[in-house]
């Protein structure tokens, strides 16, 4: 009887079928978004197609179903397990949304196509990785896919770049962005552009070299890489010993997304720390491009600007956050701006046409510095030595930032933390990881918050506290709400005017360098949160 | 009792212009002539003195950022105290050996790459800061002590199946703890009060007062052992005063009320009960 009925249903469909492939391109019906339909952002609330859900960062979706007013009643529709850890680091995603399909990455290069009704899976792909991984062994995470019509890009713990077919996950092209045994890893979401697939790397606890790669989406050719420490004689080499040894393992790991303006066709990028990350005897200068923000030209990864936010680095304090670009009246001028809240404790408006800095201020209590000077450069209070500075983790991290537009807030995740720093000269060696010296963090001694700032002073708006520094990224939707995670478990609702709490959902498991993503499916909001090991969906009753 | 507050002589330690990799070449050079292989039960280099050296040159390089330059642990990214995983876990060598090597699977602790030689000099360092317990305990009578701990301790401590569950466990507290800081315990409770021991008292808004210890806490909550004992959840909306003490639940004890000879007769039973 099955049988019969699904010869009936062939028999029906399969002339059409043929028709149609006759006619049209045969998967123009499900291609999949443009480059354009990146660029428009948020327009179709039934997508989400890039990290940050749009290219600007700001993490600001256009949603309104949910509202403070209604918050109170959302509550979890499905939760997916992916049946993988991540030995303490967290579930770090943001999951893609196109077409009622979730597109997910997890640890140890996991991925899943899931469905964003159920929140069962249509495919799962697990990449077999290498046992001697170097940095990935230690941080097997993965922060997202980037998409492009058919296709899925993402990047893996043994440094590779491969583009998936979205439909069944099949791998397209996998090529070796650099060698894992020297230490090199990548994790990051790709950011897809127009005929580019870009990507960074990471690793600068070894001897390594940090870049930004381009590929081209259909072949996977390699199209450009800026090198994030200079070569031999390169513009900002005399930012460091004259030795060619120190310049090939310098560090600069680019392991965080960044945004793109596509009228200035600039991309802006995060650079970590210098290697080794607390001994730098061996390293005098300032050790460009090191903990900076570059501005790249899209179409060749030339350096148009950079800003360097920590010189000669002691402390570990990567740069590595998604830069937030925000068109505002500045001063009574509308201004092209990017801001970013460093892990260094300062928040930083600079126009991102220029590089020019038009505000440095501290976010969180640090006695590293208090102050820039007349150039932009931190006065230095206490390297670390002397204790009680942030630890390595910083002020904040890599976990999105979001952006309020029309109240210009700022509003991130903030680390109150105590450590001193004991430098100490490394033995290191390629495919060895190494500090170059030891922190000993005053566990007593811990806090985090939810911090809104005002973009044009720097200064607090409201704060929500937590018991322990935390390290969950932040969403903010036009209906005037705050998505955060906290360190405890709890994924929360804020009112984005005043801070106030009004919901909470505890989770299980601490959210981990993830922030919330939303969309529309069915004329219903939906708002996700990785945590743990667990992907949870959360909507309002029917 | 210096956890958290590493000493000075610790970090000046530290910071000594060192080269680990010259003493590290050195060590395997040394070592190069003995064939060491994981499959062994007992650390060929247990109690080496330029192994255990060698081994805290690796600690500091691989270890310390999750588990302290004095390999004490950071409790709040759960990273354990090591010096404690031979009394409290009974491991043996080989077993520390395998979990440096493969890591712990579902956690933190990754495998890693060493060589035999280099593994085996990570485990010596790590016996060689083992917490040695109490040594040279007093001697005491340990059923005189039994009475005592039934007498002034059992009301919120337990060991070898006597007493309640306030306060921590001392079964195999001997072991863990040095005599010093033992005594200091007893006489001075309020000067280190542990994790999961720090005492809150909480105004109900319905005028309820309760004083307990916070195991656990959020941003919305407390999950508390009250002082009778109760496990009991707490909603931080519905209180009207949150009020952190610094001290411990725990009466000090004063020489006039538990004398020397007394206490160490309790250590006596704690470190021999399990024997009775």
């Amino acid at each position: 009887m099955r049988k019969l009925l699904e010869k009936k249903w062939l028999d029906k469909v399969w002339p059409a079928l043929l028709a149609s492939a006759a006619v049209v391109s045969p998967l123009s019906a499900q291609d999949g978004p443009s480059y354009e339909d990146i660029l428009a952002g948020f327009s179709n609330p039934e997508r989400w197609l890039t990290y940050s859900g749009d290219y600007s960062g700001k993490r600001h979706s256009p949603l309104q179903q949910i509202t403070p007013e209604n918050v109170s009643g959302l509550r979890p529709v499905w939760t997916f397990q992916t049946g993988t850890t991540t030995r303490g680091r967290g579930f770090e995603t943001t999951p893609l949304a196109d077409d009622g399909v979730l597109y997910v990455t997890g640890s140890n290069n996991n991925a899943w196509a899931i469905d964003a009704h159920t929140g069962r899976t249509f495919w799962r792909y697990r990449r077999n990785l290498p046992n001697d991984l170097t940095y990935g062994a230690s941080a097997p995470v993965n922060r997202g896919f980037g998409m492009l019509g058919d296709r899925l890009f993402m990047v893996t713990l043994d440094a590779h770049l491969l583009a998936f077919d979205r439909r069944n996950g099949d791998i397209l092209w996998d090529v070796e962005l650099a060698d894992y045994r020297v230490g090199y890893a990548a994790t990051l979401a790709p950011l897809v552009l127009d005929g580019k697939v870009i990507v960074g790397i990471s690793g600068g606890e070894y001897r390594t070299r940090g870049f930004i790669d381009a590929y081209d989406p259909v072949s996977g050719e390699h199209l450009w890489r800026f090198n994030t420490i200079p070569g031999p004689g390169e513009p900002g080499s005399e930012t460091w010993p004259d030795d060619p040894e120190v310049l090939a393992a310098g560090g600069g790991g680019t392991w965080m997304n960044g945004s793109f303006d596509p009228e200035l066709n600039f991309i802006y990028w995060g650079v970590g720390n210098p290697n080794p990350d607390y001994y730098g005897d061996a390293r005098p200068g300032d050790n460009l491009y090191s903990n900076s923000l570059v501005a790249l030209d899209a179409d060749t990864g030339e350096l148009r600007w950079h800003y360097q936010f920590t010189p000669h680095d002691l402390n570990d304090w990567d740069s590595n956050h998604m830069p937030v670009l925000a068109e505002v009246n500045w001063q009574g001028q509308p201004r092209q701006v990017v801001m970013v809240g460093n892990r260094n404790g300062f928040f930083y408006v600079l126009d991102r046409v220029t590089g020019e800095l038009l505000l440095g201020t501290p976010f969180t209590a640090t006695s590293w510095a208090r102050e820039l000077d007349a150039d932009g450069r931190p006065i230095v209070l206490n390297d670390g030595s002397q204790g009680c500075v942030p630890d390595p983790w910083g002020s904040t991290n890599f976990m999105p930032p979001t952006f309020v537009p029309g109240q210009d807030l700022f509003i991130l995740t903030a680390r109150e933390t105590c450590a001193t720093y004991v430098p100490e000269q490394p033995a290191d060696a390629p495919g060895q990881s190494n500090f170059g010296g030891t922190v000993l963090i005053d566990a007593e001694q811990g806090s985090g918050a939810l911090r809104a700032l005002d973009i044009h002073t720097g200064d607090l708006v409201w704060e929500f506290s937590y018991p322990s520094p935390t390290f969950g990224g932040v969403l903010s939707t036009a209906s005037g709400l705050v998505f955060a995670g906290d360190h405890e478990g709890n994924f929360m609702a804020f009112d984005a005017k005043d801070g106030r709490n009004l919901w909470h959902y505890q989770t299980g498991s601490r959210i981990w360098g993830a922030a919330a993503m939303t969309f529309m499916l069915d004329q219903r909001q939906l708002v996700l949160i990785p945590s743990g090991t667990t992907l949870t969906a959360f909507a309002l009753p029917d | 009792m210096n956890r958290d507050r590493p000493s000075e002589a610790l970090i000046r330690n530290l910071t000594l212009p060192q080269r680990p990799h010259v003493l590290l070449a050195l060590a395997i050079l040394v070592f190069a002539g003995t064939s060491l292989s994981y499959a062994q039960s007992v650390n060929p280099l247990e109690g080496d003195v330029r192994a255990i050296r060698g081994g805290a040159g690796l600690f500091r390089a691989q270890c310390a950022t999750c588990h302290g330059a004095d390999a004490k642990g950071i409790s709040s990214i759960e990273a354990p105290d090591l010096t404690q995983i031979w009394s409290r876990r009974s491991l043996s060598a080989a077993a520390v050996f395998e979990i440096i090597r493969l890591g712990i699977p579902g956690s933190i602790m990754p495998p890693h790459s060493l060589t035999d030689t280099e593994n085996w000099m990570l485990v010596a360092y790590l016996q060689s800061v083992a917490e040695a317990g109490v040594i040279g305990l007093p001697a005491g009578d340990p059923a005189t002590g039994r009475q005592a701990f039934v007498e002034n301790c059992s009301t919120c401590h337990r060991a070898h199946g006597l007493g309640e569950s306030l306060g921590p466990n001392l079964s195999i507290v001997t072991s863990q703890r040095s005599l010093e800081s033992l005594i200091a315990s007893v006489r001075d409770p309020d000067a280190l009060v542990g994790r999961g021991y720090k005492l809150v008292h909480l105004r109900a808004s319905e005028g309820e007062e309760i004083t307990g210890l916070i195991k656990s806490e959020d941003a919305f909550s407390m999950q508390l052992q009250d002082d009778t004992g109760r496990l009991r959840s707490v909603n931080k909306a519905d209180l009207q005063t949150i009020e952190r003490l610094s001290g411990s639940l725990m009466p000090a004890f004063a020489r006039n009320q538990l004398g020397d000879q007394r206490l160490f007769d309790i250590f006596n039973f704690l470190q021999n009960g399990a024997q009775q």
